[in-house]
């Protein structure tokens, strides 16, 4: 027997949290979040390099956490904030991380950048991650750069890191 | 032409002028493009390789949810070849049109195209399409499967090899395989097509490294003028040969805008993208060396064949670097073509020399082995001080520079040369280089460069940046000219109705555009200043030959006036020139090449045979480096590359059928962050006026040449294995005379 492949007409209403605006969508069930992005929401930041879960192209952060959109349901993001590239920016003063990007040559094409850039961010606020080189490219390797800007984005995100947290010690130190 | 000596902007690092875009996610790539009423194409690739398509089952497909319409080869417009000439222009990977008869010529070649009104809709149809087929038996599933041959496609002898091989005292005769690999941008290849009006016009978005061969091929399969059909291409997610040329979802994807009356937009899923728009074919090398006792080259045979399908026929000409490589008076070389059931291949970054080099570096170690003399003392016995092909001086030479300048940085001399001997920790050292080199070319080019009120300036040009940083130095160029800073340039690219541009392939953008975008920025200047010496003008009554271009202003004896200044006082809104550069003469005069050398260590565990680039040192001489930051980042992109070439890539056709297996980012590995190794690139700075005024080279290629013999040649240093076959995986290693049971 064949199963039919065919979805379904009917949609879901979810409500999420985008870019800080909460959003109220109105999708079919099998939409991928990736799609809906992309799509439905006219968000071409997040990019799509595989569908499959094997580029990162589209990471985008899921609650502050670094998910793959193509691999994720629109419909499970109920109530869930999600930040895409294009939230990262604040009041048009690029974040850190793009700052870092910018200045170290972190990408050639840059159609991967959205997708590092989200890694990173998301990798550099996790107090729980290692902070070491060895562990930073660890944790950066789900995010393929055929461009192979590599060691440039290693460079970027180890600068925006002290830059971070001389930040930090500032703001700590006010009253 | 004036040579730029001494320059402020050019030769200096510049951050892109296109880097905000990219990082906040406003850079519009062709996959990010929507227009309005745009429907979604997902084509149906042959789930065999060879054979002929008997029946296509749509019945089920057309049914589901948003469907519009199934193209495939009983519905499908009559449409005519694109002639495919370089010279013209039209050039196309693949000169078959979408199908064109039920014939199947390899796996995952395109039997339908299914066109719906979103894209998961689409996806859906298509899964649903069923093809039955009539395979045949005699498949070719690949060179590396067998021991046929080929025939000979091209060959070049000088002096008498065979008579230095029958008397010379040192030979070394060995073959050298490189398996096929994708080149794996990052974003698919992608299509966006409508048509307007009724005297049709065809608008396409694609992700291209050649808007214009793709224009006018277009419009010879369509039968229109090539002024009605434009190609756009503002930011692309690179392509490294792939999007060199157009591949048919291009075609497919346009016939159903026009069939259907609106703008279809098709989006190559991973798995087809590397199933049907190219890849380097595999190749097969023999290499003979003959040498005297003190390692001087008496002769070099390089034999090779490479793969190409059954539709077209793509020559990967891998002895292309040899004949002008060492000083060797007897040099033979042979191509030699191979059709198999695989899509058809195309060029893959450093066509052709990247392969050959792989053989001829891996040889030229193994011969200084048998010789016991130092790999790097070979190598320069053996210098070239002119070209020996061409018989010609080289406009610049810098290989020696950069092989003893790399050599030092590395620690070379330091090298302990017994196999196995260095070791860290669980681990052996093995050490290796090699030599890299790229031609340099350039092409006839056009561009348009205007002046505006506001003193800022525009410059245009047919070309493309695909991650290269051609928008960069493009302002770079201009600035230098005019003195107006780079944040006030704005660059325009990737569009057919500007100034026809080369394609970005070959290493030869820089070297072609710049020369142009100069030649119309000084004809901008020369119509500013005819209005600055003419009735009312700031220098009315001036000579102006004595009218200097300052900080974006026309100066002359302690007087100034702004270019903005100047429209304002003659109600002009801007200026324009129009410049046009080609290559000159200089090509009978001089051989023009771009030169480096690598220096690699690896680290193998013998417990394990765990293996792994640990380190670079590149020296790179392309001439002078117009922006440096990007440059630097070519050669390191090209060694990340290299690595994948040395050790990671391999596209599988089953020996059996021919059906690639291995088709996504999982089963065909890339090199990823976790594989970079420590790099030390340097970039070194002669600049090359004989090519160009600039005295650029070009950059995109050079690095990826030499780096998978350097990690083969250290590879056995460390480990006593001679491994000659592309990609090294660790259980090649697993039979060393060092591995621990
Ligand atoms: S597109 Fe999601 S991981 Fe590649
Ligand atoms: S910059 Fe091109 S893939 Fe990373």
């Amino acid at each position: 027997m064949q199963m039919s492949l065919s979805p379904p007409d009917a949609t879901l209403t979810v409500r999420l949290i985008l870019n800080g605006e909460p959003v109220t969508l109105e999708v079919p069930p099998q939409a991928i979040l990736l799609d809906v992005l992309r799509d439905q929401l006219h968000l071409g930041g997040t990019k799509k390099g595989c569908d499959h879960g094997q580029c990162g192209a589209c990471t985008v952060h899921v609650d502050g956490r670094a998910v793959n959109a193509c691999l994720r349901l629109a419909a499970m993001c109920e109530g869930q904030a999600i930040t895409t590239i294009e939230g990262l920016a604040e009041k048009g003063q690029l974040h850190p991380v793009q700052e870092a990007f910018l200045v170290h040559d972190a990408y050639q094409c840059g159609y991967c950048s959205p997708g590092q850039i989200m890694s990173a961010v998301a990798l550099l606020e996790d107090p729980e991650a290692a902070t070491d080189d060895a562990a930073v490219r660890d944790a950066m390797s789900g995010n393929l750069c055929r461009c192979g800007a590599y060691r440039n984005i290693q460079a970027a995100i180890a600068d925006a890191r002290r830059h971070l947290e001389s930040n930090a010690q500032q703001q700590g130190r006010q009253p | 032409m004036s040579e730029i000596n001494d320059p402020a902007i050019v030769g200096h690092q510049t951050p892109r002028i296109d880097g905000e875009d990219k990082l906040t996610g406003r850079a519009t790539y062709t996959t990010d493009w929507q227009v309005t009423g745009m429907l979604h194409g997902y084509p149906v690739p042959a789930t065999i390789a060879h054979g002929t398509l008997e029946a296509l089952e749509l019945d089920e497909a057309r049914a589901m949810p948003g469907v519009v319409d199934i193209l495939h080869h009983r519905h499908f417009p009559e449409l005519q070849r694109s002639p495919n000439s370089m010279k013209h222009g039209d050039q196309v990977s693949e000169v078959r049109l979408p199908f064109e008869d039920e014939r199947i010529y390899y796996h995952g070649q395109y039997i339908a195209l299914v066109v719906a009104e979103t894209f998961d809709q689409a996806r859906a149809a298509a899964l649903c399409v069923r093809a039955r087929y009539r395979r045949e038996h005699d498949v070719r599933p690949g060179l590396l499967s067998g021991d046929a041959e080929g025939e000979t496609v091209d060959d070049y002898s000088r002096g008498d090899p065979d008579i230095a091989f029958a008397s010379a005292p040192v030979i070394h005769d060995a073959t050298y395989t490189i398996a096929p690999e994708s080149h794996v941008p990052l974003e698919p290849h992608v299509t966006l097509a409508e048509w307007h009006g009724s005297e049709p016009r065809l608008i396409v978005h694609e992700s291209t490294q050649g808007i214009f061969y793709e224009r006018n091929a277009l419009a010879r399969i369509f039968d229109l003028p090539a002024e009605r059909v434009e190609v756009i291409s503002h930011y692309i997610g690179s392509g490294f040969g792939n999007k060199l040329f157009m591949w048919p979802h291009a075609v497919a994807t346009a016939a159903a805008a026009r069939l259907l009356g609106r703008p279809v937009k098709t989006v190559l899923p991973r798995q087809q993208d590397m199933m049907s728009t190219g890849q380097r074919p595999a190749s097969r090398q023999r290499i003979r060396l003959a040498a005297d006792p003190d390692g001087r080259l008496m002769a070099i045979h390089h034999d090779s064949t490479s793969e190409t399908s059954l539709v077209d026929r793509h020559v990967d000409a891998c002895g292309g670097a040899t004949p002008s490589a060492y000083a060797c008076d007897n040099v033979a070389t042979r191509q030699r073509l191979l059709a198999v059931n695989h899509g058809t291949p195309c060029p893959m970054r450093a066509p052709g020399e990247v392969s050959g080099i792989f053989a001829l570096e891996s040889a030229i170690d193994e011969l200084a082995l048998e010789l016991d003399m130092d790999p790097l003392a070979l190598r320069l016995r053996n210098y070239a001080d002119h070209d020996p092909q061409r018989d010609l001086p080289w406009s610049s030479k810098q290989l020696d520079v950069c092989l003893k300048g790399a050599a030092e940085r590395f620690g070379w001399a330091a090298r302990d040369p017994r196999i196995g001997a260095m070791r860290k920790g669980d681990e052996i050292i093995g050490y290796g280089m090699a030599s890299a080199t790229w031609f340099a070319g350039r092409q006839p080019c056009e561009a348009r460069v205007e002046i505006r009120a506001d003193g800022s300036l525009l410059a245009a040009c047919g070309t493309q940046d695909i991650g290269t940083g051609t928008y960069t130095i493009v302002a770079q160029a201009v600035a230098e000219l005019t003195g107006v800073p780079v944040a006030s340039i704005d660059v325009r690219l990737g569009e057919t109705s500007l100034p026809a541009g080369p394609l970005s392939g070959g290493s030869m953008t820089t070297a072609t555009a710049l020369p142009a975008v100069a030649a119309a920025t000084r004809d901008a200047l020369d119509a500013l200043q005819e209005i600055a010496v003419g009735p009312g003008g700031h220098f009315a009554g001036h000579d102006r030959a004595s009218l200097e271009v300052k900080e974006g202003a026309l100066v002359a004896k302690g007087q100034r006036a702004g270019f903005a200044e100047i429209l304002a006082r003659h109600r002009l809104g801007s200026v324009s020139g129009k410049g046009s550069a080609a290559p000159g003469g200089e090509r009978r005069q001089y051989s023009f090449r771009s030169f480096g050398a690598h220096f690699v260590e690896v680290r193998w565990d013998p417990g394990i045979s765990r293996l792994r680039v640990a380190r670079v040192v590149s020296s790179i001489d392309v001439g002078r480096a117009v922006n440096p930051l990007a440059a630097r980042n070519q050669v390191e992109g090209a060694i990340a590359m290299g690595i994948g070439m040395g050790l990671l890539e391999r596209l599988e056709y089953d020996p059996r059928d021919a059906r690639l297996i291995n088709a996504n980012l999982a089963d065909y590995r890339v090199p990823v962050h976790a594989d970079m190794p420590d790099v030390d690139v340097e970039l070194l700075d002669y600049p090359d006026f004989r090519f160009n005024e600039f005295g650029a080279r070009g950059i995109g290629e050079i690095g990826l040449t030499g780096i998978a013999p350097a990690i083969a040649n250290a590879v056995h240093h460390a480990t006593g294995k001679r491994v000659r076959d592309l990609p090294i995986t660790i259980e090649t290693l697993l039979d060393s005379p060092l591995i621990m049971t």
